[in-house]
């Protein structure tokens, strides 16, 4: 889409200041924010977005570079296409090494102690995170609201999934979500009768049917319940085909690529397996599409100032209401030079993420009379599991993923052990070691292969491998953190997170079941096992004997969480603040537990919530 | 209204089978074009000429939407449906050839030929004797009168609006109505979407003239302005701001684009031999053998494309797969010289001919290796 999207200068946002009071500052361009600047601008409010990124990418040109730093880069980690920035840090799992117990890596931008590492992350650009993120969507399950009622374990929701369905569907609308309703009815997700998404389903890929050819119609038993299994697609924030049969048969029409000039490439999925870090031509969601939208309505009445990190929240020591914002404004990411200004407004956003916002409020000194800001971090924990197939599959076409199992998302068995969603992953073993450079490696340096036989090899090698990744449920617990300490600085001065996190014995005793159902279900499909966990992983966790490798699912979570007591929870159903009534912490931060449901979709369920809220107390 | 120069629906099928010829005869020159630039060099052209190339195969499928809607079958099979270029197109009072050419100044400019927004004069005849007598197709020719050709692409379009506005109108008297064909057969955006232009279904004469009137805006066009009726810029104004180096912006004047500079390298790209044949490319090489691939891997593009217009709209997801494959044959083509042709390189020569294609097994597995 076409969009007049631009940066303000600081010098035009003083002067505008003076002029016109900005009735919202929402801090961070990701997915939360866009929803809440995109809902407060239709309604016509006058908002200032922060941004810490150079924001580059706001043209298509930008956004191409980032593709061309993919491209060129050795590495393909997530954050492979964003330039270093060290105003506006972010996690980078490259630069991760194993720790021992009580030993402290302040070297990486988040700080981390022995023994266990996560390498979950998060990306400081123009569009966050959605900028790498996979784009699977799936609902929270019902059961997933009451988990202390129902399985005795983590919290309840002071929402349930009746309340939060219209908001899915708005998300769902707004992402662009691909999927077909007959396969995302399970495990009691309900839908409006006559619903169906924006766009249709994404096929499988044909790994996937391989793997559903021997494994659909078989079952496990767990604590005395048989589950059936079967590999269904996941629904993608990525364009399909639109279904004509949307919003009461007026259809979708899709959002392509952004563009400043009549570049509308309106792009759909094609199937290029980098949907992480990036997606090379736009079919897959980013909040730039939200922003775009907001900018093409509302120019005049929506700023955007980059190189901009908020780093205090000042509060009224009386009201606790925020009065302004300390921002630091710097001219270039390679120099700490900066300019700090105050930014006053009526309501204030805090929208970066579950380990960013907490991490502001804690450098400001605000920790929440309930003491919870940055307490009960969740992430869910992957465990990879990866073997040979019996024959030629395909591997590294189609997405990344389109595919999986989510027969155990729910159960019974949760009283017991976490709940886990399985990928399959269309990359291969690319997450678990590195292919396909580290096939071209192997052949070459232990093989000895070269010319014609090497690329014949590199298919054979490649195109059988079939990679299972565990998504495993995390509950909430106090210990896991987010802290500042002032020893632990950035370029800018401001306090680095500092995260403490321990894979609880819950997800453990789910990431051990998960390593014998991937056993079970490379038996059934014939498959070799491949994997193996080296007690040198910064991620490795000795559990009952056994060592697995836990990574990181940068599915950030619970530190300003939400619910009804303002003594148990930092923030209402409303993601208001309970002491500060003009401020909005929002996003993944606000979600009491996560589930087996990656959680962009339902903090962007929560955002449209809470601009609904914030819509009323700007009247 | 001017009396139509289509008086019958048989006329009326042909029209839009040349008009179907005309859409697809731009996107061979769009694409050698294209995928000669060099790899992550003039970003701004690439991104431009594609976005034209994608909108000629949408107005490719409204051509086959409207000949579906009364009743026609779309063929792209047929011998002699892709020109072998270079081939001519009317402007005016000329005609000019179209080449299949690599990117360059003269080769944009022959593309702002191509998409010259012009209409006969008031008062010149829209019919003008063809001058040229080549051996190379003529687009724009009365299908009939095939000594005479339409002033320009739009009076050619416009023809064939008069002629359905006439049609349908004597068609109505009698209570009847030329749009008889089966809507099945319409591509929808289901199957087909660009960020410019919605593709909708044809069924009457409403959506026919939308249709008709999309084409004509977008480019090939009449329309003297900048941007067309749904703020798009027409596909003239689109080329012309690699001439003049700057995006262009709404409230602009023509020829003076006020946007953002473009940045062009006109050297950057690889100089394919302009026209190329078969017959430049030396028998029996590796070369002839990727060139005789490419055109059968396009006659069954052509094919697929032929029988999604034909009832079978999802052939049209197939066909797309297909198009990555013969971008990846192309590309071997263009990157590699051409032997004793001083420096120039190979390049599709999309001769479809069965005569033409070649040796056809030794041709089909070599493309397999490159795709």
């Amino acid at each position: 889409m076409i969009s007049s999207i631009k940066k303000t200068s600081l010098a035009e946002i003083k002067a505008r200041l003076e002029q016109h009071p900005i009735e919202a500052v929402i801090v961070g361009t990701g997915i939360s924010g866009a929803i809440i600047a995109n809902e407060l601008t239709k309604a016509g409010k006058n908002v200032l977005l922060l941004e810490a990124g150079p924001g580059t990418n706001l043209t298509l040109q930008g956004y191409n570079e980032f593709l061309s730093n993919f491209y060129g880069a050795t590495s393909k980690d997530n954050q492979a296409p964003y330039p270093v920035n060290p105003n506006a840090s972010m996690p980078r799992s490259t630069n991760l090494r194993k720790l021992q117990p009580g030993e402290t890596d302040s070297a990486t931008y988040m700080v981390q102690s022995g023994p266990y590492v996560t390498d979950t992350n998060y990306t400081r650009v123009y569009g966050g995170t959605t900028m790498h993120w996979e784009a699977k969507t799936p609902r929270m399950l019902p059961e997933d609201f009451k988990s202390q009622t129902l399985f005795g374990q983590g919290v309840d929701w002071p929402l349930g999934y009746d309340d939060l369905e219209e908001f899915y569907q708005v998300a769902e609308r707004e992402i662009g979500v691909s999927a077909d309703v007959e396969d995302q009815s399970y495990l009691g997700v309900t839908f409006p009768k006559d619903y169906v998404y924006p766009m249709k389903g994404l096929p499988l890929s044909y790994l996937d049917q391989q793997v559903a050819k021997r494994l659909d119609g078989t079952e496990v038993e767990l604590y005395g319940q048989r589950y059936p299994l079967k590999i269904r697609p996941f629904p993608q924030g990525r364009n399909g085909i639109p279904n004509d049969k949307y919003d009461r048969g007026q259809g979708y029409v899709p959002v392509g690529a952004v563009s400043n000039h009549q570049i509308e490439i309106g792009e759909r999925c094609q199937g290029n397996t980098n949907c992480v870090p990036i997606c090379p031509v736009q079919a897959r969601y980013h909040s730039g599409k939200t922003l775009a939208k907001a900018f093409q309505r509302a120019t005049g009445s929506i700023h955007l100032l980059v190189q901009a990190v908020a780093s205090r929240v000042v509060i009224d020591p009386v009201s606790g209401r925020v009065t302004a914002l300390e921002v630091k404004v710097y001219k270039d990411p390679k120099s700490s030079e900066h300019e700090t200004v105050t930014i006053a407004a009526t309501i204030f956003v805090l929208a970066s993420n579950a380990i960013e916002t907490p991490r502001l409020m804690l450098a400001s000194g605000l920790r929440s009379s309930s003491g919870l800001i940055g307490r009960n971090l969740m992430d869910h924990s992957y465990l990879l599991s990866w073997a040979t197939m019996p024959e030629i599959c395909g591997t590294m076409r189609g997405t990344s993923v389109t595919g999986g199992i989510i027969d155990l998302r729910g159960g019974a068995f949760r009283r017991h052990q976490a709940a886990f969603s399985v990928d399959i992953h269309n990359d291969g073993w690319g997450w678990a070691v590195g292919s396909p450079y580290s096939d071209l490696t192997t052949l070459v340096d232990q093989y000895n292969l070269f010319g014609p036989e090497l690329r014949r090899g590199l298919i054979n090698r490649i195109s059988s491998q079939l990679l299972l990744a565990f998504m495993i449920e995390v509950m909430p617990s106090e210990s896991n953190r987010v802290t500042v300490d002032p020893q632990y600085t950035d370029q800018l001065g401001n306090m680095r997170p500092v995260v403490s996190f321990t894979v609880p014995e819950y997800t453990m005793r789910g990431a051990a079941y998960a390593r014998e159902f991937a056993r079970t279900v490379f038996a059934r499909v014939g498959a070799a096992d491949q994997s193996r966990y080296d007690p040198g992983d910064y991620g490795y966790v000795a559990y009952n004997g056994q060592g697995y490798a836990i990574r990181g699912g940068n599915h950030l979570a619970g530190t300003h969480v939400m619910g009804n007591d303002r003594n148990r929870s930092v923030v209402d159903t409303n993601q208001r603040s309970w002491d500060h009534p003009n401020l909005y912490l929002v996003g993944g931060g606000s979600m009491p537990t996560i589930g087996t449901a990656n959680v962009t979709l339902t903090l962007a369920a929560l955002c449209y919530r809470s601009a609904r809220s914030m819509l009323d107390q700007l009247q | 209204m001017d009396s139509s120069d289509i008086t019958t629906l048989e006329e009326l099928k042909s029209y839009l089978y040349s008009a179907m010829q005309l859409e697809h005869a731009t996107l061979p020159p769009y694409l050698v074009a294209l995928y000669s630039i060099k790899p992550g060099t003039n970003l701004d052209a690439t991104q431009i000429i594609r976005v034209v190339a994608v909108e000629e195969m949408l107005h490719l499928t409204f051509a086959a939407n409207l000949l579906n809607a009364i009743g026609g079958e779309p063929d792209l099979t047929v011998p002699g449906f892709v020109p072998n270029f270079p081939t001519y197109l009317p402007d005016g009072e000329q005609e000019f050839l179209v080449h299949l050419a690599p990117f360059s100044r003269q080769t944009i400019e022959n593309f702002l030929q191509i998409e010259r927004p012009s209409l006969a004069p008031s008062g010149v005849n829209k019919l003008v004797a063809r001058r040229e007598h080549g051996p190379f197709l003529h687009l724009g020719t009365h299908p009939r009168q095939t000594t005479m050709r339409y002033y320009s692409i739009g009076d050619f379009y416009k023809a064939i609006e008069d002629g359905l506005v006439y049609l349908e109108g004597e068609a109505q008297k009698q209570g009847k109505t030329i749009f008889t064909g089966d809507a099945g057969r319409q591509i929808t955006s289901q199957y087909y979407y660009s960020g410019g232009g919605h593709l909708h279904p044809v069924t009457d004469l409403a959506t026919a003239v939308t249709a008709i009137r999309l084409v004509i805006e977008q480019g090939e066009g009449q329309t003297a302005t900048i941007y067309d009726s749904q703020k798009e810029l027409a596909h003239y104004y689109r080329f012309d701001q690699l001439i003049h180096g700057r995006y262009y912006r709404s409230g602009d004047a023509i020829e003076h684009p006020t946007g953002e500079p473009v940045s062009v390298d006109w050297d950057a790209a690889y100089p394919v031999k302009t026209d190329v044949k078969l017959a430049d490319i030396p028998a029996g090489s590796e070369l002839h053998q990727a060139a005789a691939a490419f055109n059968q891997a396009y006659a069954r593009f052509l094919a697929e494309i032929t029988e999604a217009y034909n009832g079978k709209p999802h052939k049209l997801m197939e066909a797309v797969a297909h198009m990555f494959e013969f971008r990846n044959a192309m590309t071997v083509l263009i990157r590699n010289p051409l032997p004793g042709s001083n420096g120039l390189y190979a390049g599709p020569t999309f001769e479809v001919s069965p005569e033409a294609a070649g040796a056809p097994q030794a041709g089909a597995e070599s493309l397999e290796v490159v795709a």
